[in-house]
């Protein structure tokens, strides 16, 4: 469902942000990098337009409150040139009228700021799986094993394996993105959630049983990389 | 209505208004009555002694007393019994007394004839000293009769009186016409105040009923429905005033309320957009970005960028509330070609790409707080710099008005088209024009520029066309 770059094979899914705030394009620049999107912004909406005009993108994030021409009229202008692009709408407004604005003036989807980027994620992979884009595939493949995201079941080498739910979500993340490496920390930000207050200790103890689980010996399919993190690599340790 | 505390005002005046009618009725009737019993009196007074005079008269020729040597009437028991006995009709009695006050004949001829009464011997006395016409009522047997005394003279004008006749009336037949009378009164009365009583309640009804609406729809407004009007009564007095203050003050109340919401609703829009970058770029370091130290450095500054526009925002929401008060206003007076050229001189470095041009007007002192008119000054003037091209000229001047001092800042950016300068006193208003320069504000820069020119009894205007640059205005009391 990820439209992980090494996992599929494609190219990277190009998105374009149109948004003034430098800080938000930032961090959705970043964010959605390391997830393995193309990310390209546009400060207003007419260098929006011209953007899309130029690359081929696979969905538009847009902001309603633009300098120059606003959020929907972007939008109607992109429709009316014949765009077929997903279109997500970020904007502070709340008001349903605003939504139905958004919604009305050829927008597929509607998010309120302040968002979760958790949240954000899932719209676009929603957007994208609907246009035809995302995988419809949700099973993730590697080493041996077999994992789909839907059912939640794991299976090596045609043996089902019972994982727990951070097992689960390491296992998840680490084949979604493989050979890229992650730290102790960001693997408990992104699978014990941003609040839990536990030591990183805790993600080593998960990944040993997970190994065991899954009768990972060297050479390991989760390859330990030293004083950094956990990284998957399918073609198992060199 | 509910009746709060005892009676209600249609109650209370409705009472107020049966008093005032009884009060006023009984007076009325009081006085009339009085005047009828008067009237009456002096009437049967009046006959009694016209119908007396001729026969005295006649009486005094014939017995020729006049001019008779001895006028005792002791003498004469035949001639003052005839006196008497012409004087005594079917509703009067004549008695004739001497000198002394005896009574000497009594003008009865049946003894079932009323009866007279006895002389009262004070009101004789005067009759006596020549008084002419002295009445009194007075009471026989539980009757009231009205009593007449005539002095009889021997001539009339006569000093000389030879003694007094008493005549006497029953006054049964007044007394009975006057209780009719006091009845029929008091029966009227009755009716009246019923009637009038009614009706007054009535009509007052009426004229509150207006009322009674209003307190309804205070009612409404004090559980928070702005909305609510009173529907115009129509008429110019004192409820149809009241009425119209009604509308006008919802009207007002609902405006400034939904200025205050729209205010809420955009203080908080602009403090979510700040969070929105907080929020996401923390998740996306949480993410993983923090182990790429070029991209948490990026994030990082953002992140500051966006607190240092959290606090901005907040004190300048803070500096709006402030002024709301006008209490933090410390008037000093200010000279203004010095404040003007000090002023100049700290914002050389404000305005490094912009020559900045102080045009020094009249010498005059202004009322003002310095802090805050340097507030205003570098608000108007980091507008003005922001929408400068570098090299364009920002100005500075002032002029005098009759009361008070106009002082400008003009710039020959963009300029403003109609719109944005009608709209850009509002708070969060911010026009289309991207600024040349700088990050975009909150859009209260010239809100909270106002506020404080206001807070000095001051007033802001802009003049403004696109294409032909912007000048601000703001007024300031004379010292």
């Amino acid at each position: 469902m990820s439209n992980d770059v090494a996992d599929s094979g494609d190219a990277p899914t190009a998105i374009l942000v149109i948004e003034d705030d430098p800080v938000i394009t930032e961090f959705l620049r970043t964010g959605l990098h390391y997830e393995g999107y193309h990310v390209a912004a546009a400060g207003s909406g007419e260098e929006g337009l011209a953007a899309l005009e130029q690359g081929d993108f696979r969905l538009v994030i847009l902001d309603v409150m633009l300098p120059d021409i606003d959020g929907f009229e972007v939008c109607r202008r992109l429709r009316s040139a014949g765009f077929r692009v997903p279109v997500l709408m970020l904007t502070v407004r709340r008001e349903v009228s605003d939504r139905v604005r958004g919604l009305d003036s050829g927008a597929d989807d509607y998010l309120t700021k302040p968002f979760s980027f958790d949240e954000l994620l899932a719209r676009m992979r929603a957007l994208l799986r609907r246009s035809g884009h995302g995988r419809a595939n949700r099973r993730l493949h590697g080493g041996g094993i077999v994992l789909d995201e839907e059912t939640r079941e794991v299976w090596r080498d045609g043996r089902s394996i019972e994982l727990t739910p951070a097992e689960f979500g390491l296992l998840t993340l680490l084949m979604r993105h493989p050979r890229r490496v992650f730290t102790r920390e960001t693997l408990l930000n992104r699978v014990l959630g941003y609040d839990y207050d536990g030591g990183t200790n805790i993600i080593d103890v998960h990944i040993s049983h997970l190994r065991n689980k899954l009768g990972d010996r060297p050479p390991r399919l989760i390859r330990t990389v030293y004083a950094v993190g956990y990284a998957f690599h399918p073609e198992g340790e060199a | 209505m509910k009746a709060r505390r005892g009676l209600s005002l249609r109650g209370r005046l409705a009472v107020l208004y049966a008093a005032l009618l009884v009060v006023s009725l009984v007076l009325v009737g009081a006085y009339s009555y009085w005047n009828i019993w008067q009237l009456f009196i002096s009437s049967k007074s009046s006959h009694l002694r016209a119908r007396a005079k001729p026969v005295i008269a006649h009486w005094l020729a014939a017995t020729g007393l006049a001019d008779a040597a001895s006028r005792s009437l002791d003498r004469r028991p035949g001639d003052v019994l005839a006196l008497a006995r012409d004087l005594t009709s079917r509703d009067a009695v004549a008695v004739v007394l001497d000198r002394g006050g005896k009574v000497l004949a009594d003008g009865r001829r049946l003894p079932e004839e009323p009866s007279p009464p006895a002389p009262d011997p004070q009101y004789l006395r005067r009759a006596l000293a020549g008084e002419n016409e002295v009445t009194y009522r007075s009471r026989v047997a539980g009757e009231p009769v009205l009593v007449l005394l005539i002095p009889l003279r021997p001539r009339p004008g006569s000093p000389e009186i030879l003694g007094v006749v008493q005549l006497s009336a029953p006054l049964t037949d007044i007394n009975r016409i006057l209780f009719r009378h006091g009845a029929t009164l008091i029966a009227l009365l009755a009716v009246i105040l019923i009637l009038g009583t009614a009706a007054g309640f009535w009509l007052i009804g009426v004229s509150l009923k207006d009322l009674r609406r209003l307190l309804t729809a205070c009612d409404q407004v004090s559980r928070g429905n702005l909305a609510q009007r009173v529907h115009p009564v129509g008429r110019r007095d004192e409820i149809g005033q009241l009425t119209e203050a009604f509308n006008r003050m919802t009207a007002q109340l609902e405006a400034a309320f939904a200025s205050q919401q729209r205010f809420v609703a955009n203080a908080a829009h602009e403090l979510l957009t700040p969070l929105t970058g907080l929020r996401g770029s923390l998740e996306v370091l949480l993410r993983g970005a923090q182990d790429d130290p070029a991209a948490a450095g990026r994030l990082l500054r953002g992140m500051y960028g966006e607190l240092s526009r959290l606090i901005r925002l907040c004190n300048q929401l803070l500096g709006l509330s402030r002024l709301e008060g006008a209490a933090h206003v410390s008037r000093r007076a200010i000279a203004l070609p010095e404040f003007m050229e000090a002023f100049r001189v700290q914002c050389e470095a404000l305005a490094a790409d912009n020559p900045l041009v102080v045009e020094t007007g009249p010498d005059v002192t202004v009322s003002a707080d310095p802090d805050l008119l340097k507030q205003v000054l570098l608000n108007l003037l980091s507008n003005a710099l922001r929408f400068s091209a570098s090299g364009t000229p920002v100005t500075i001047g002032w002029k005098l008005l009759p009361q008070a001092v106009e002082i400008w800042v003009s710039d020959r950016g963009p300029g403003m088209d109609e719109r944005t300068r009608a709209h850009a006193f509002e708070p969060f208003y911010r026009g289309k024009n991207t600024p040349a320069t700088g990050e975009k504000g909150a859009g209260l820069g010239l809100a909270l520029a106002r506020s404080m020119v206001a807070a000095h009894g001051g007033r802001m205007r802009i003049e403004s066309r696109p294409g032909s640059g912007t000048t601000v205005y703001f007024t300031l009391p004379l010292q």
